[in-house]
């Protein structure tokens, strides 16, 4: 007994300490939490939808890195910059073209003219005019603002000198008979002109406010005047942002929410869903692990194809392997993409890629594809391997060779990578060297043709085939492989310049045909997004062009359904 | 004091060999008794099986379990240990186009029907058009569910969006029970309360060439369809690409294991005769070079490791296993050699080395007989501490991708890999995390363990 009474005693003690210990990590725990919810100033208190607020809170995946819309080129400052702004022209909800700031317009083969709206002003109060338009335009396209979406202006009289330095801004071929006319002369017969002008590069900038932040236009939320539904009212940078209702906007019944909030900024996508079950946001995507879960919660399971085409792009510069034709049709044939899409990224409303072009361009009458069906492209182990020993000879290997996979760094598209990189060395004996990199890193290498093999996607910047068509051509900054045939390059100078919709839509067949055949790229799959939405939300809008996701039009429906 | 009168008589020869006394027990040598001490230590004795273990998992394991750990099995995409292998054969998939007696099947009450049996190739579906909301732009939504629809109004995966009247899933059939539930659409787009439910269980099939191709049926073997075979086995589930888990345990145990005590051995031994060197000199080289070590301490891990494999060449998708091994060696030999300078430093003073060196040892005699001894157990329990910590650092480097480079698998990265699945397929994570910790544990265990048998003041005590 005694024994036990001594064993006890240290056991006793370790037990007090223990709990000692434990009280004060959470004491700490609760301390730092309340200093950091005062510090914050409250954002985390926010829910997904308050009602008495008329305020919704949605994440960010990304911080938007400045929102000058002359420079800017990501998505998120899209979707950003689509609530704060408004252009000539906007992608309403049911995703036609509708009059944003220009009330009426006219596109003609030689020039465009825009009729703008009297009563459409800035967050100051003042009107917006043409000459913002003009100013804008002119910014963009200077050499030193060093816009990589210029080429967008192109079909604009001498933008393209202007860009280059060659021309003054001011010989730019906009013009305004009053402030509210806007007259463009085109460069060549553009027969999509209108469509262009949803994209934040057509926004327009105030010249006396642009030159009074002294390059520091948009890199903040008061250094920037705003024409559209919302003002930035806060913008924390690396952790939140406010949207506030622009008291000043001309179109006031469209608008039901006061606030939107942005409470979380991460591409966390298990953190993401989390705060949506919490219920501190509004909306949020699904990655296949969370399918299961989604269903079990019952929740009700939305998808939307967003436009963007993914593809392994090869590396066509001369003295690379992969600019052996053999070569790229053996591994054109080896892999199957339907294998890929269904049982190994698993997630719906991806759609095994068969074309450059994604099945919701429309051609002349039906979509695209419908008019143009494109070849199809049968897995076929035996022509692989056929084409892989034609491609040897050519370049005097003895053994398969090794290659460099560039891919993102993402949990989608390491998958797909290891996928492709086994794929190849079972069926083929090649070896894939994969070389994950951040999106910025792996641009750098995608434009310097540091690879053999690129992951790559392409969404699209206006609504019509040629965003995707010219994506090859041999003068496109995007076209990363360089590739370079001249056949291809004529059969876009007809999509680009021709005007008949049916000679354009032949090209863009001619154009997939060719892609097709000389294996310069390999379509993987259309993406598609699965999320879901706090069923009190109405009008949240998924867009393949313009903001996505738009919840500028949204409201909060009170009715208790 | 009167002149010596001792003679020779005085003096005997002792017989050689002559027993003076009777020792009761054999005498122990340092190692004997130290290992003596250890066995009785039944933590550390575990500890060391498991390590054994260990290193026999993944040395000989993979002779044994002969599975590549690269080879994607995409037919079972993680599963856990244990699941049901049974597969079918079946027609091999073909592209389908529904004829006239498939639209005939639609003809039913509920006008909403399976147009053939469902697999795991495809489920096809086929519906009146009596079901259309408007008959002139017939559209329709189909979801797919894992639960039975409720009341709520959700209908699980929205699937596509049809304007015919049949439609062919592919994605992702596992056996099992799906609930598909077809909704058509306005004008708009919007769904209208015209909805069917149908149930429709999936069995898993393979095509004769496939389970050839697989080695599930032999060349010369007959089979017919209908027959029942069973998919390669796993016994502990495969990860996000079917690949088996065991063989990639195997193959990435050997990456950690390597770095866990190639590392240890290396900049221990480095740190141990840098720190005896120093404790032993003394004075001005003494403090030259401790200082030196305070700077190496400065020096920040990632960054070095990231030089050494600039330096070292490698390349994007190479492993970054051994600039890992040389960053560790320059990096972390200061910790170990301070210890033993210390030990030495206190060693040097002790009345047994003075008592030594007066009876004419040679310098090499102390620090061989007397030195080396009594700070060996301070360098062996250090050594055992350094392995896990050694093999975290691994882990941690995979989990950032600056280890090992895919499809190699080291248990950092399957970790890595296997969080973002936590909640659905726990075991991807749950295997990787369980070798760590109980490598970890049985390292520090047995350190434990080590530093109780070799402390020499406890010879001969239990």
């Amino acid at each position: 007994m005694l024994a036990l009474t001594e064993n006890t005693s240290p056991n006793r003690q370790l037990a007090k300490f223990f709990i000692i210990a434990f009280a004060g990590v959470a004491a700490l725990m609760l301390t730092l939490h309340y200093a950091g919810r005062t510090l914050s100033g409250g954002s985390s208190d926010v829910s997904a939808v308050d009602e008495a607020a008329n305020s919704i809170s949605i994440l960010l995946r990304d911080e938007p890195p400045q929102l000058d819309s002359s420079r800017a080129t990501d998505a998120i400052s899209g979707m950003v910059l689509g609530h704060v702004m408004e252009g000539l022209v906007r992608m309403g909800l049911d995703s036609r073209l509708e009059g944003a700031v220009a009330k009426d317009w006219e596109v003609t083969p030689t020039k465009a003219t825009f009729w703008l709206r009297d009563n459409a002003k800035w967050n100051d109060g003042e009107p917006v005019t043409a000459a913002d338009f003009i100013f804008a335009w002119q910014t963009a396209l200077k050499p030193e603002t060093a816009s990589e979406y210029a080429f967008l202006l192109f079909a604009i009289k001498n933008a393209e000198a202007v860009n280059k330095g060659a021309l003054p801004a001011s010989a730019l071929g906009v013009s305004a008979s009053d402030p509210y006319t806007l007259v463009i002369e085109l460069e060549r017969p553009v027969p999509f002109f209108d469509k262009m002008l949803v994209f934040p590069t057509f926004y327009p900038i105030r010249e006396d406010f642009y030159e009074a932040t002294n390059g520091r236009f948009g890199a903040d939320a008061d250094q920037l005047l705003y024409n559209g539904p919302f003002q930035i009212s806060r913008w924390v940078h690396g952790s939140s942002m406010t949207f506030e209702r622009n008291p000043h906007f001309w179109n006031q019944d469209e608008i039901h929410l006061d606030t939107i909030h942005v409470p979380y900024i991460t591409s966390d996508g298990t953190a993401s869903l989390n705060f949506f079950k919490d219920g501190r946001i509004a909306s949020t995507g699904l990655q296949a692990e969370n399918l299961t879960e989604a269903m079990r919660m019952g929740w009700q399971i939305r998808q939307h194809r967003d436009g963007t085409v993914f593809f392994l792009e090869f590396n066509h510069r001369p003295g690379r392997l992969t600019d052996n034709l053999n070569l790229r049709r053996a591994v054109q044939a080896a892999l199957d993409m339907e294998e890929m899409v269904y049982k190994v990224t698993k997630l719906p409303g991806y759609e095994p890629g068969v074309s450059l072009f994604p099945g919701w361009l429309m051609g002349v009458s039906a979509p695209l594809r419908e008019e143009h069906p494109p070849q199809k492209v049968v897995p076929n182990l035996a022509a692989a391997k056929d084409h892989l020993a034609a491609a040897m000879q050519e370049l005097n290997l003895s053994e398969p060779p090794q290659l460099v996979l560039l891919a993102g760094d993402n949990p989608i598209s390491n998958i797909q990578s290891e996928w492709v990189q086994q794929s190849l060395k079972a069926k083929l004996g090649i070896d894939v060297k994969i070389d994950k990199q951040i999106f910025k890193q792996r641009l750098a290498k995608m434009t310097s043709g540091d690879f053999d093999l690129v992951l790559a996607g392409w969404g699209p910047d206006y609504n019509d085939p040629l965003t995707f068509g010219d994506l090859f051509a041999s003068w496109n900054k995007n076209n990363r492989g360089r590739y370079n045939s001249p056949a291809l390059d004529a059969l876009i100078e007809i999509a680009q310049t021709r005007l008949e919709p049916a000679v354009r839509m032949r090209a863009f067949g001619d154009i997939q045909q060719h892609l097709i055949e000389n294996a310069v790229l390999l379509p993987m799959y259309e993406r598609g997004v699965t999320y879901v939405v706090d069923p009190r939300i109405r009008q949240l809008k998924r867009r393949v062009i313009g903001p996505d996701p738009d919840v500028s039009r949204a409201y909060i429906d009170t009715s208790g359904e | 004091m009167s002149a010596t009168d001792l003679t020779s008589d005085h003096f005997q020869r002792l017989q050689s060999g002559a027993v003076v006394a009777q020792t009761a027990r054999p005498s122990l040598s340092y190692w004997a008794d130290a290992w003596r001490r250890l066995r009785g230590n039944p933590r550390a004795m575990v500890s060391m099986s498991l390590i054994v273990f260990l290193l026999a998992f993944v040395s000989i394991g993979p002779s044994l379990w002969r599975v590549d750990p690269a080879a994607q099995d995409l037919d079972q995409i993680g599963i856990g240990p244990g699941a049901d292998r049974r597969v079918t054969l079946a027609e091999p998939f073909q592209q389908w186009q529904p004829s006239i007696q498939d639209i005939a099947l639609a003809d039913n009450p509920l006008g909403f029907t399976l147009a053939m049996p469902a697999n795991t190739q495809a489920v096809r579906l086929i519906w009146s058009e009596q079901l259309a909301q408007q008959q002139q732009q017939p559209r329709y939504r189909l979801y797919r569910n894992l639960f039975a629809p409720s009341d709520t109004g959700s209908f699980g995966l929205p699937l596509a969006v049809v304007d015919r009247s049949w439609f062919e899933d592919r994605l992702d059939l596992q056996p099992g029970t799906y609930y598909y539930t077809l909704v058509a659409l306005d004008a708009d787009g919007a769904a209208t309360a015209n909805a069917v439910t149908q149930t429709v269980d999936v069995i898993r099939v393979i095509s004769i060439a496939e389970a050839r191709q697989r080695g599930l049926l032999d060349a010369e073997e007959t089979a017919e369809l209908g027959q029942s075979l069973e998919l390669a086995w796993h016994p502990l589930g495969t990860d996000y690409l079917g690949r088996d888990m065991l063989a990639r345990l195997m193959y990435g145990g050997q990456v950690s294991l390597f770095i866990g005590i190639f590392a240890p051995l290396a900049f221990v031994l480095l740190g141990v005769i840098y720190g005896s060197v120093s404790g032993f000199l003394g004075g001005v080289t003494d403090q030259a070079m401790m200082r030196f070590a305070d700077f190496v301490v400065a020096l920040p891990f990632l960054l070095f490791m990231i030089l050494f494999k600039v330096i070292f060449g490698i390349g994007p998708g190479e492993s970054g296993i051994w600039p890992m091994l040389v960053a560790m060696i320059i990096l972390l030999w200061p910790a170990p050699a301070r210890l033993v300078r210390g030990q030495i430093l206190q060693i040097r003073e002790e009345g047994y080395v003075s008592a030594s060196r007066l009876l004419g040892g040679t310098t090499s005699y102390v620090v061989g007989r007397h030195m080396l001894p009594n700070t060996l157990g301070v360098i062996l329990v250090t050594m055992t501490f350094q392995v896990p910590s050694a093999i975290f650092t691994e882990a941690f480097l995979s989990f950032i991708g600056m280890g090992v480079a895919p499809p190699t698998p080291s248990w950092g990265a399957m970790c890595n890999e296997g969080i973002k699945s936590m909640l659905t397929r726990p075991h991807e994570l749950l295997f990787p995390a369980m070798l760590i910790s109980v490598t970890v544990l049985a390292f520090n265990l047995l350190g434990d363990g080590l530093r109780d048998a070799l402390d020499a003041r406890m010879r001969g005590s239990e």
